[in-house]
């Protein structure tokens, strides 16, 4: 991981840098081409000018009036800069001018040429223009340019500087840029090691600059937070189906082992099996109310979703209900707005509304009353709503009331194993609803949600 | 009645034979599918319990559907480790009559086996149901006991009319909830006594001999036998 990062941050620093060095000559080569042209061809404007001006004297003086023309002008010794002069015969013998003699890599053709010389030990970058005279004579006319090399030698230094320059801050990026991805990098991997070495806990660092790998580092959050509360849920659940089981199964496990000690006489002996029975049916109880579970939660059954009243079984589940409410005293009454058709499971909804029915049945007080209503919400959502006017749930208590084998201190002393609104939440989760608990003034008022279109997984 | 039992494991087996040889029924037992598919196919019952995970990662319901495929109309009650209500779905649809989760309380398995044979037997086409002077008229939808009318409510009637329909046979709690009120859970509470309390007094009540038993750690039969 942290090789192929170091790999592609070099590489990075060196493209970026091999790219800024082609634009810097992409922009100077021209620049210093043309620049050079346009110099040259003016000098060789001026000393053919010169040249010109020269010959008109020779062709007006003769030889020795060029001669003294050429002396006028031409210091003896020139310096830097000077105008350079120099007249010879057809062999190339000087006859004037402050040059010492005929350079030799200059050619007597007329024509413009560059050349080094030597001038009383000194070296000189020169550019001469020839010229042919009538009568075999040769003119030369030069200019020192030792003085533009100045001029060149920082073009170059530039150009020079400016790529180094390039090449450092380029370095010096890339070291900076694998150093924050690195560090980053190691964030994240050092994180994760120590969620796979069993923290959960842990999350990863957020700069809060906004970068791109904040976004990264917030989304994996977000996932590590979800896999935390799922991990933690079942936890949950596996320490509540030990205790719970383990229960009913440390009871049957003491009652049969009492049997095979003190073995009693046989009329007592098939009381005590049959309670050996009644406790195994406790436990496959459990066990299957934890199956349908799971089975609700892996989202399965909404492939064997239809079109269903939810009315229609809400006052179903009432009817049911209703001679269990008569015996102990309840008024049980059914309201209805008309039919609700929802795409649902209608076993399933069977049992979540008979769930809250029994529930509500549970903690009624004697002669209490208990509400089932079904209606349609404003959003189009359909909800089954069972109020009772019994002791209600603590606010404190009621995120918890549907939580696995969760049992409230109001539920002491009742049957149940504390799996009904889990299943109800379950089921109002798998159409896409909730499970709302309110309260009643006195008491509470369940409503279970239904979704008006159908949730897809 | 003769029965059929597909099953493979020993204890299970044993249990099931020993409680029907108890309730006066003959039992052939296979240990595995081509055992029992021979049998089934060549030896008249009246019923078959099928299992569904046999040896050689046999599943039962390929034989079912075999059967079926042969033409045999014979009644088959599933036995099964599998409760998702798919698996159920599909036990029913492969051609089995009725289906059982393992575990089961053998009282249940006997009740369900009786009522798939009085089912297939019973092709009669009656619109009274008469038992002692209880008697049920179906179309009218009037019952009356010692030419007395009962009034009842519907759901009520169709409870009354399930155990008429099985008479002198056991039904259970789980039966009544299936084929009453089509609900397939386990309420926690007592309701389906309760409904067939209040049945109870409404046919039984003032008369000398009661027709409805409580049958115990079983379920109800409507009887007039003493």
């Amino acid at each position: 991981m942290s090789r192929l990062l170091r790999f592609s941050a070099r590489n990075f620093a060196i493209g970026y840098v091999a790219l800024s060095i082609a634009v810097l000559v992409l922009f100077a080569a021209p620049l210093w081409f043309e620049w050079h042209r346009r110099i040259e061809s003016a000098r060789n404007e001026f000393l053919n000018d010169h040249a010109a001006r020269l010959a008109e004297i020779f062709r007006g003086e003769g030889v020795d009036g060029l001669t003294r023309a050429i002396n006028a002008q031409a210091s003896s010794r020139p310096q830097g800069g000077d105008r350079l002069l120099l007249l010879a015969d057809a062999s190339l013998s000087k006859l004037a001018g402050n040059l010492p003699a005929w350079p030799a890599d200059i050619p007597a053709a007329p024509g413009a040429h560059a050349s080094s010389i030597t001038v009383d030990g000194a070296p000189m970058r020169v550019t001469m223009v020839g010229t042919s005279l009538p009568g075999g004579y040769h003119l030369l006319v030069g200019s020192d340019v030792t003085r533009f090399r100045v001029v060149e030698e920082f073009f170059w230094y530039g150009l020079v500087g400016a790529s180094a320059t390039i090449v450092l801050l380029g370095v010096l990026s890339g070291w900076m840029v694998r150093r924050a991805l690195l560090s980053e990098v190691h964030g994240i991997s050092e994180t994760t090691s120590a969620i796979v070495a069993g923290n959960l806990s842990r999350r990863l660092p957020v700069p809060g600059n906004a970068h791109e790998l904040d976004i990264l580092a917030h989304t994996i959050n977000r996932m590590l937070e979800q896999t935390e509360q799922l991990l933690h849920g079942v936890r949950n659940v596996s320490n509540a189906i030990a205790h719970d089981l383990r229960t009913p199964l440390a009871e049957l496990r003491s009652r049969l082992e009492e049997l095979s000690v003190t073995r009693p006489a046989p009329g007592e002996t098939f009381a005590e099996i049959e309670g050996a029975v009644a406790d195994v049916d406790r436990v496959i109880g459990i066990f299957n109310a934890l199956l349908r579970l799971a089975e609700i939660d892996t989202g399965v059954r909404r492939s064997g979703f239809v079109q269903v009243d939810v009315a229609k079984v809400a006052a179903e589940a009432s009817e049911f209900y209703q001679p269990v409410a008569e015996i102990k005293g309840l008024k049980l009454s059914f309201q209805s707005a008309g039919a609700q058709s929802v795409r649902g499971d209608p076993l399933l909804l069977a049992q979540a509304i008979g769930n809250l029915i029994d529930n509500a049945l549970k903690f009624a007080p004697l002669n209490g009353a208990i509400t089932v209503a079904a209606g349609r919400r404003p959003g189009g959502a359909v909800e089954i709503a069972v109020a009772d006017d019994g002791p209600g749930i603590p606010d404190a208590e009621k995120p918890r009331v549907s939580q696995r084998f969760y049992r409230g201190d109001a539920s002491r002393g009742t049957p149940g194993v504390g799996l009904g609104l889990s299943l109800v939440e379950g089921v109002a989760r798998l159409h896409g609803g909730a499970l709302e608990l309110a309260d009643n003034g006195p008491g509470l008022r369940a409503t279970l949600v239904i979704s008006a279109e159908t949730p897809a997984r | 009645m003769k029965v059929l039992l597909v099953e493979d494991n020993e204890r299970v087996a044993n249990f099931v034979k020993k409680g029907l040889v108890e309730a006066g029924h003959t039992i052939d037992h296979a240990d595995n599918g081509r055992d029992g598919m021979f049998l089934a196919a060549s030896e008249p019952y009246d019923v078959v319990v099928m299992d569904r995970l046999l040896p050689g990662s046999v599943d039962g319901l390929g034989i079912i559907a075999a059967l079926r495929k042969a033409g045999s109309k014979i009644p088959i009650l599933i036995l099964s480790a599998l409760s998702d209500v798919d698996e159920r779905i599909r036990g029913l649809q492969s051609g089995g009559d009725d289906y059982l989760v393992k575990p089961f309380a053998f009282g249940e398995l006997l009740a369900r086996l009786d009522a798939l044979v009085r089912r297939a037997q019973d092709n009669s086409a009656e619109t009274v149901l008469v038992l002692d002077d209880l008697s049920v008229d179906l179309l009218s939808r009037k019952v009356t006991r010692g030419g007395k009318p009962v009034s009842l409510q519907p759901r009520e009637f169709k409870l009354l009319e399930y155990l008429m329909r099985h008479a002198d046979q056991v039904v259970t709690r789980t039966m009544l909830l299936e084929n009453v009120w089509d609900y397939r859970f386990d309420p926690q509470t007592n309701v389906v006594d309760v409904h067939v309390s209040k049945l109870r007094h409404k046919i039984d009540a003032g008369f000398a001999r009661p027709l409805l038993r409580t049958i115990r750690n079983a379920g109800y039969m409507l009887t007039a036998d003493e």
